[in-house]
């Protein structure tokens, strides 16, 4: 249940905290940190617009988007706090889960019938696709290494103490980091703050949503955010710490991932749209690599 | 006795032919359930006399192997006949009483032969009864043969049958042969115990590959099934396919020696199927044709599974054996299970616009809407999404994978690391499809004419649907019933199979998670209302980038736009050629121009379409000798004479 | 600590794999000599301080420093700036550097020859076997430059790998192939980008005539 509370509340100031630290390198206002909020509510004060030419998916989809971001959120453990759910195998679970967010959001911008957003919605399926295996060696390679399957038991089992396996903490961190850039559609996949819908992905496949379901899509955005922060942070945080210990360094590590990923924003242009594929598979071959060390370490390859 | 009554089909009139099969149906699936169920609570191998056979009375031997296999049969076959009633309407007017009656005759002798197949042990019983399947399906197949397409890809597909026959023949005769045991499976363990299984084994997955479909040996598949009538579709995709895996399902459970070569090759053979059969039914734009492929796909996935329970097998990780087989097997239900729901479906839209091409269609859930929340359903199944039953299969392999990584040796691991990245991959091709597809179909607007007369068909084609999904649901949300049966049929192929109970408080926080999932969606849904009770809701057009002045059927994505960036990355595979005249240097203002894609198998174009031009070109050099004159052939036969004669004179033959 | 390194520099094998700018290939192999510097300075135990001395300016000055400052003078002179769309596209480039990183890997685990040490030898035949197939699927002679140092990169890992100390032979031959490739090369690469205003293969092929 901690942990759970401990995602929301980070997740309400990720994205201010992100906003700031942009706009703070492009010597521009800042933003309030609450601004997300302000947003959130503005929207929730309005009413909605639906296209003629949509059907009973384009209503369902971001309710089913949202819910399945949320129960998504019950698996991650925090540190020494339990998550909600766990089962063996409940990562399979958790990507499977997020898999059918996308499905409902991919169809519901085929819905609207606009060739803008066919586009966002076809390279947001080629994209998420490529990333799965990123992940899924990445959980492989803590399974193998912690000889436990499920997200609760892997972190809680896991000691990064002597030096090769700092190696394995440091790589999956780095991978995580950029899958979770690649899940939110940011840079170097996307752009969110262009408005050329010709070069959107994930921004132009909600751009017919308004009122309540905006709302919510954005909702989700930052607790897809708080979600991938809190898998880093479980990397770094040691379970024999102090409850109270680890719940400080779990803020430090959320607010630090949201100003990296700020200052990558920031500094970084996008990639070439056709240049994109390769570049989400090399995240797989480092998770590659990581696997290989996982299997050093654990002696299967003998090395002398 | 029952055979007696298929007969009777050709004797009564148009109207009732349908009645009379479909009662004939449905005593022939109680008897054979009843002899299922009961293998399956009493746990052990039942054993019926049936009837005498060339000296000795064979006997049907009903496992639980077999008693699964009749129980997904009969379900697929009862869906499909119920379904038939509406599909065959229009065709009962222009065809004439016997050509309906054959039809019906093959359907129910593909059930008979179907139900033989997996009961039957002797090898010519069932060499014979498997010729009986494909000459019925064959016949099915060719149903509309006023087409002369659909004649060609009939007999296509009867020589590819014969093939795998030939293989089959050769396996069995060859261990005959070398053993001397009784010429059945049974004899099977007797050479399997002495010899290197391997090359055995191959034989027998090359005859039974090719009606199961593995790549590269499927070239008969994304032909046959288009050009099927959909019930018969449904339910050659569904279990007939399913028919190869059997057999290659009893012939590995006589082997128990040497299988890590077996289980690699298997695995590596899958999933090649698996990501072939989904990158090329990714750019394709015939429903059908496209669904086809999927089958390959789910092959594939069958097929990964039955690899990984052999592995296990061979290195002795118990949990990746039950587990592997487990997944496999239920994948086996599963797939028959949505891919008929998606056939079913599929054959609803070709009846009410004539057409099987996406790219003419569009909008159809406003006029369809039952028919397409069906096909959603089937789509997010085929998926493996969450919370139906494709994922809870998919469940059982990952787990198996996952728990055996710290046990396996190192390049079991390095296997197992490549079939997981496989496996995703593999479901997120299939997301991007089914993405695709449903929404070409179903969703946005229309993108011709041919939309214009579709209203939602009759009830009685939507009730097979509406009974396929409830099982989808039902084995999604609650799967800890069909764990029980699932353990008797692997525990034939492994004794210990107290693996699936430690899965056992995975599976039930599954069902609790989804019922949380559905719980999450109905609450925010709630919210919403009232919400939006309180404020304005209207109607706008969807963005175009403020151009109101075109039809916004034009601008929409098509089925090619939204595969073209996937045929970017494999463009070597799917061999998409375009066809378009391009722009003249000094044309301002541009003709009309016409754009045409076309993508080609490259299995089919390299193993069959290539060496058999070259042959057809040998062929015709040597046609020369055949002049039609009487004089010409009396001159060869005197040459052989004189030639023969000759060389018994020098005493060379 | 020498596996960090040895892990690092796979992953830089695959950033290799990846990048298409020119300027990049040459950044990545002036990290490589570092990284070929932290490999030796944590594994070799008894060392005496000329050897060190030499390994270092080998490393260090030559592998990260002289030689990407001189290539980059040459690339700067031919106005070289992207690759040219590789024979083969980058998506698989990367799929073959992770095949032979595995396949390397399980070769090593299996020969148990107390002879060879394994945790070098492994990084250096997937050096060696990647270098020559980045210069077979690149077009253009700098390219060709690069790939021939990621094999001499992995003929230093090689000789870690057989040798039980660094014999200074071993490391005067390679420093000399080194110095005399690039030399020449680049020497080379400046007269044909004067002559020809070109530096692709398919363009040199028709010197013949």
């Amino acid at each position: 249940m901690i942990s759970f509370l401990l995602i929301i509340i980070s997740s309400v100031f990720f994205v201010g905290i992100l906003t700031k630290v942009k706009a703070k390198i492009a010597a521009r206002k800042m933003p309030s940190v609450l601004q997300p909020i302000y947003d959130i509510i503005r929207l929730f004060n309005k009413g909605a617009i639906y296209s003629p030419i949509t059907s009973v998916i384009f209503k369902m989809a971001p309710i089913i988007y949202f819910s399945s971001i949320l129960l998504a959120a019950f698996f991650i453990p925090i540190g020494s706090q339990r998550a909600i759910l766990s089962f063996d195998g409940d990562f399979v679970f958790f990507a499977y889960l997020l898999a059918i967010g996308k499905f409902m959001m991919i169809i519901a911008a085929m819905d609207t019938g606009s060739s803008f957003e066919g586009m966002g919605a076809n390279r947001e399926a080629l994209y998420s696709m490529l990333v799965e295996p990123a992940f899924f060696i990445l959980a492989g390679s803590v399974a193998l290494f912690t000889n436990n399957i499920s997200f609760s038991d892997l972190f809680l089992h896991l000691n990064l103490d002597n030096n090769l396996s700092y190696i394995i903490g440091i790589a999956a961190i780095y991978v995580l980091v950029y899958i979770a850039m690649v899940e939110n559609s940011r840079m170097p996949i996307d752009d969110p703050k262009t408005h050329l819908e010709l070069t959107m992905v994930h921004e132009v496949m909600v751009l017919d949503n308004s009122g309540f379901d905006l709302a919510l899509i954005h909702i989700a955005t930052w607790l897809k955010f708080a979600i991938y922060g809190s898998l880093i942070s479980n990397f770094i945080i040691h379970t024999v710490w102090t409850w109270y210990w680890q719940i400080i360094v779990f803020f430090a590590i959320q607010l630090s991932f949201s100003a990296i990923i700020g200052i990558l924003e920031a500094f970084r242009a996008r990639n070439k749209l056709e240049k994109n594929p390769q570049w989400i598979i090399m995240l797989s071959a480092i998770s590659v690599v990581v696997f290989l060390t996982a299997l050093i370490i654990t002696q299967k390859i003998i090395l002398n | 006795m029952t055979v007696l009554l298929t007969f009777i089909l050709f004797f009564t009139q148009k109207d009732i032919q349908y009645y009379v099969g479909l009662l004939t149906h449905l005593a022939i699936i109680i008897i054979t359930s009843i002899w299922a169920v009961s293998a399956f609570v009493s746990a052990t191998t039942l054993s019926i006399a049936f009837m005498p056979f060339l000296g000795e009375t064979l006997n049907f031997e009903i496992d639980q192997l077999t008693a699964f296999f009749i129980l997904v049969i009969n379900f697929t076959i009862l869906t499909g006949i119920i379904y038939a009633k509406g599909y065959i309407h229009p065709y009962i007017k222009n065809k004439d009483k016997t050509e309906i009656a054959w039809h019906f005759f093959n359907f129910l002798w593909l059930h008979i032969s179907m139900l033989l197949v997996v009961m039957l042990r002797d090898a010519l019983a069932f060499l014979l009864v498997w010729e009986i399947m494909s000459l019925s399906s064959f016949f099915l197949v060719i149903f509309e043969s006023e087409k002369a397409e659909t004649l060609k890809i009939g007999i296509k597909y009867l020589i590819q049958m014969h093939i795998g026959v030939v293989f089959l023949m050769v396996a069995f005769i060859l261990a005959y042969i070398q053993t001397g045991a009784a010429f059945s499976f049974d004899g099977l363990s007797v050479y399997f115990a002495s010899h290197n299984p391997f090359w055995l084994f191959i034989l027998f997955f090359l005859g039974f590959g090719i009606k199961a479909g593995f790549i590269p040996l499927h070239s008969w598949l994304p032909h046959a099934h288009p050009a099927a009538p959909s019930h018969v579709s449904g339910v050659m995709s569904g279990v007939m396919i399913k028919m190869g895996i059997y057999g290659i399902l009893r012939v590995l459970m006589y082997i128990h020696h040497d299988l890590f070569n077996i289980g690699v090759f298997i695995l590596i053979i899958s999933l090649s199927s698996g990501l072939i059969g989904v990158s090329l039914a990714i750019v394709q734009h015939d429903v059908k044709k496209l669904l086809a492929y999927h089958s390959i796909e789910n092959i594939g996935i069958i097929g990964i599974g039955i690899g990984m329970g052999t592995i296990g097998l061979a290195e002795d990780i118990p949990i990746l054996a039950v587990l592997g087989f487990g997944g496999g097997i239920l994948h086996i239900l599963n797939h028959s299970l949505f891919k008929s729901l998606l056939f079913y479906t599929a054959g609803s839209v070709y009846k009410q616009t004539h057409t099987r091409n996406i790219e003419h269609l569009g909008g159809l859930i406003k006029k369809m809407p039952k028919t397409a929340l069906l096909f959603l359903l089937g789509a997010l199944a085929i998926s493996g999404l969450p919370p139906f039953n494709g994922f809870i299969s998919e469940f059982l392999i990952y787990s198996g994978m996952f728990k055996s990584l710290h046990s396996a040796g190192l390049f079991t691991d390095v296997i197992l690391m490549f079939s997981f990245a496989g496996l995703v991959i593999i479901g997120g091709l299939a997301l991007f499809c089914f993405t695709k597809v449903f929404s070409i179909i179903f969703l946005g607007t229309a993108r011709s004419s041919k939309v214009e007369q579709a209203i939602e068909v009759n009830p009685t084609m939507l009730i097979p649907n509406f009974l396929i999904g409830f099982v989808i649901i039902l084995i999604g949300f609650v799967p800890i019933l069909f764990m029980q049966p699932l353990s008797q049929i692997v525990a034939l192929f492994t004794i210990d199979t107290k693996a699936i109970n430690l899965l056992i408080p995975a599976l039930n926080s599954i069902s609790l998670s989804s019922g949380i999932f559905i719980a999450l969606i109905g609450i925010i849904w709630l919210l919403r209302s009232w919400q939006q009770k309180r404020q304005i809701i209207k109607q706008g057009d969807t963005w175009g980038c403020g151009y109101t002045g075109a039809n916004p059927a034009l601008h929409q994505y098509t089925a090619t736009s939204y595969a073209d960036n996937f045929v970017q990355l494999s463009s070597k595979l799917v061999h998409m050629k375009k066809e378009f005249t391009d722009f003249g240097e000094a044309e301002i203002f541009p003709q009309n121009r016409v754009f045409e894609t076309h993508s080609s198998d490259v299995f089919e174009d390299n193993l069959l379409t290539k060496p058999s031009n070259i042959l057809l070109k040998v062929f015709y050099k040597i046609a020369v000798f055949q002049t039609g004159k009487i004089q010409h052939y009396l001159l060869y036969a005197l040459v052989f004479l004189i030639v023969i004669f000759f060389l018994t004179y020098f005493n060379l033959i | 600590m020498t596996y960090l390194f040895i892990i690092l520099y796979a992953i830089t094998l695959i950033y290799f794999a990846l990048s298409e700018r020119v300027k990049k290939f040459v950044w990545l192999l002036s990290i490589q000599g570092f990284i070929l510097f932290g490999v030796v300075f944590f594994s070799l135990h008894t060392l005496e301080i000329f050897d060190f001395l030499f390994i270092l300016i080998e490393t260090i000055l030559v592998k990260s420093l002289i030689v990407p400052l001189f290539l980059n003078k040459v690339r700067k002179h031919n106005h070289l700036k992207r690759e040219h769309e590789p024979s083969v596209p980058v998506f698989y480039s990367i799929i073959v550097v992770v095949v032979t990183l595995i396949m390397s890997f399980i070769l090593c685990n299996h020969l148990n020859n107390n002879q060879i040490h394994t945790k070098y030898f492994t990084v250096s035949f997937a050096s060696i076997i990647f270098g020559i197939y980045f210069i077979i699927i690149h077009k253009n002679i700098f390219s060709h430059v690069v790939g021939y140092l990621i094999i001499e990169n992995g003929i230093f890992l090689l000789s870690l790998a057989v040798g039980s100390e660094m014999p200074m032979m071993v490391n005067l031959a390679i420093l000399l192939d080194v110095l005399m490739g690039v030399l020449v090369l680049g020497v080379f690469i400046n007269q044909i980008g004067d002559t020809f205003k070109s530096v692709e293969i398919d363009q040199l092929s028709k010197l013949k005539d």
